[in-house]
């Protein structure tokens, strides 16, 4: 039995010994995929913010008094913006709008500086380009928030007194910072591009070519021809899934508040379930092509839109939210913001695992059942 | 280290066959690929699988291979039952298919290793026995050469040297000449009988009717059943003709 034992495992490292030929022969594959995630999330870091720093804004300001500079002052001083034009009235802002690309412009009413002393209300009018909507809510929110400090100060030692005054704590990401968001959404997506697009394409070249059915006929297990074809791959994304965290950290300081094996851990899982997914695809196709188009619109499609890297699950319709539930990327995605930004344990998340696992579970029985069926 | 496949021919069965079918089908639905197939087949014989495109042919060889389940009937081979020790058969059949079916991307070497190795060969063994039979191939001063790279003929040879590296007791060549020139089909052929002529038994599908006549025995199939089954000369004599082509073509046509 021992001697069998050793046999067997002598035959699973020949089919791996294969696959890394197979893997390193074929050098701009390789290249691509380790190259891709790197380029793919310093693209996404420096390129796809929603943080917006310098947005061009112009200032009519009809009172020019010592308050009007001291809020003009203050709007520049955030760093958010970058007063380019000060139009003389409301007719140049629109010329602004057009010709200068401002996002969002401003006009203090005349006498700000009395009407402040005076009154209780002032109108201060924003006019914002919302042609994309994103950056118009994002800027109007900095704004507001400028103005409201504006009038604390203003309102300091003096007996009239904002009466509420709102304090809001943003919790576990405390600078809004949008590179939380998609460096999980990124590793997701690599690790589908590299575990099950790249294990569904091999297995169903091997299919393709007939050397799967030399395989399938000599005396080893079946399973063993499987792994030994996926496991590579796992390696490969798992290589790419540690210099995604490693740049995520160094370069865009993505913390990681949890544990940090229980993050390897988890994405090793996950890994698992996209490359059963792969096989799952690979024993329902007949050829490499129908492979890669079934993985990229059945798979890596659905994940990027309903995983909620893109867009919140919870705003979609019901019927989509269902389907969200399928794709092992929604599961992956909950448990490792909570592992990377909230910091939750394996106590939280061990659900989110159980599910990955149980996936994988089900997708490797029936692709096993399926694999010497296809001719 | 006990070598697996030889320690196992001690259970095999004092019988003149090495491949015993009875009755064996194939049902896909209502359709009956392989319909009731009963032959046998001798140790060392060199047995040709004749039947046109669709007549079950590849059905029943996935069968013995025991690559698929039957749906009905029994099958000894090399000494196994075909429903209870399938890795047994495994072990002791070599297969080689019509597609060309070794890595392109991995060299010579390199393949016979992977498939050697997968057959339980020990490393040390599988290398004298790799050089061996490259040797008699002319091929060892090739032996780092991706598969890629050399000609057809060679490769078809290269496959049927790979499927015997384990020295099995049965070998399966489907289609093994189809695309290949007749110089190399003669070649080939040489390989058959000089194994042949060690006692492995050959069961051949082909679609060269001049190779059916190099056959010791020939069946025909045809709709999933096994029409005609003889020696070459028995064959013309029962259809009254003069060449097998000639059989082929007055059977498949009636």
């Amino acid at each position: 039995m021992l001697t069998d034992k050793r046999l067997e495992m002598k035959e699973l490292q020949q089919i791996l010994k294969k696959e890394f030929i197979h893997i390193f022969r074929d050098k701009i594959t390789l290249f691509l995929v380790l190259a891709i995630p790197i380029v793919l999330v310093l693209l996404f870091g420096f390129t796809i913010s929603t943080d917006i720093n310098h947005a061009k804004i112009a200032i009519l300001d009809l009172s020019n008094d010592s308050q009007s500079n001291e809020l003009i002052e203050k709007i520049e001083a955030s760093g958010y913006f970058e007063i380019v034009s000060t139009p003389k009235s409301e007719t140049e802002i629109d010329n602004d709008f057009k010709n200068k690309n401002i996002k969002l412009a401003l006009i203090i009413p005349p006498n700000f500086e009395k009407i402040l002393a005076k009154e209780k209300f002032i109108t201060i009018q924003i006019i914002s380009d919302v042609s994309d909507l994103n950056v118009a809510s994002i800027l109007n929110n900095y704004i507001k928030a400028i103005l409201h400090d504006f009038t604390l100060d203003y309102n300091v030692g003096s007996p009239m007194k904002v009466p509420i005054e709102i304090s809001t704590r943003m919790m576990y990401n405390p600078e809004a910072n949008s590179v939380y968001m998609f460096v999980p959404g990124i590793i997701t997506l690599i690790m589908i591009i590299v575990t099950a697009l790249l294990s569904s394409i091999t297995l169903s070249r091997e299919a393709e070519t007939g050397t799967m059915r030399m395989l399938l006929i000599a005396p080893v297990k079946k399973i063993y021809v499987v792994i030994g074809k996926v496991i590579p791959y796992m390696i490969l994304s798992f290589i790419s899934t540690i210099a995604i965290i490693i740049i995520s950290v160094v370069v865009f300081k993505m913390p990681i508040e949890g544990s940090f094996w229980l993050l390897l851990l988890l994405c090793i899982i996950f890994m698992l379930t996209s490359a059963s997914f792969g096989m799952m695809i690979s024993s329902l196709v007949k050829t490499q092509l129908d492979a890669m188009m079934i993985t990229m619109m059945g798979l890596f499609l659905p994940t990027a839109l309903l995983s909620g890297f893109l867009f919140p699950i919870d705003n979609m319709p019901y019927f989509f939210q269902l389907l969200a539930n399928i794709f092992p990327a929604k599961w992956f995605i909950i448990a490792i913001k909570d592992v990377m930004i909230k910091g939750s344990g394996i106590v939280d998340i061990w659900l989110y695992l159980v599910i990955l696992l149980g996936m994988a579970a089900l997708l490797i029985t029936f692709s096993l059942s399926r694999i010497d069926k296809r001719r | 280290m006990k070598i697996p496949f030889i320690s196992h021919t001690t259970e095999i069965k004092d019988s003149p066959y090495s491949i015993e079918v009875k009755q064996l089908t194939k049902v896909y639905g209502k359709f009956a690929a392989v319909d009731h197939l009963t032959f046998n087949v001798k140790k060392g014989e060199i047995f040709g699988f004749l039947g046109a495109n669709g007549a079950g042919k590849t059905t029943a060889i996935r069968m013995l291979c025991s690559l698929l389940q039957p749906t009905s009937g029994e099958a000894t081979i090399a000494g196994f039952d075909l429903r209870k020790n399938a890795k047994s058969i495994k072990k002791n059949i070599g297969y080689m298919s019509q597609r060309f079916s070794l890595y392109d991307d991995l060299t010579i070497y390199e393949n016979m290793q992977l498939f050697g190795t997968v057959y339980g060969i020990p490393h040390k063994e599988l290398k004298n026995r790799i050089f061996e039979s490259l040797k008699t191939l002319n091929l060892e001063d090739k032996y780092k050469t991706l598969v890629y790279s050399i000609p057809l003929g060679w490769k078809q040879k290269l496959s049927f040297a790979t499927a015997m590296l384990h020295r099995p007791q049965i070998v399966f060549l489907d289609e093994p000449t189809s695309g290949v020139d007749p110089i190399v089909r003669r070649e080939f052929w040489n390989l058959i009988y000089e194994a042949a002529s060690k006692g492995v038994t050959i069961f051949v599908t082909t679609h060269y009717m001049d190779e059916a006549e190099y056959c010791e025995r020939v069946s025909i199939m045809s709709n999933g059943q096994l029409k005609l089954i003889g020696t070459p000369t028995e064959l013309k004599e029962t259809m009254q003709v003069d060449s097998i082509e000639k059989v082929f073509v007055k059977f498949v046509d009636r």
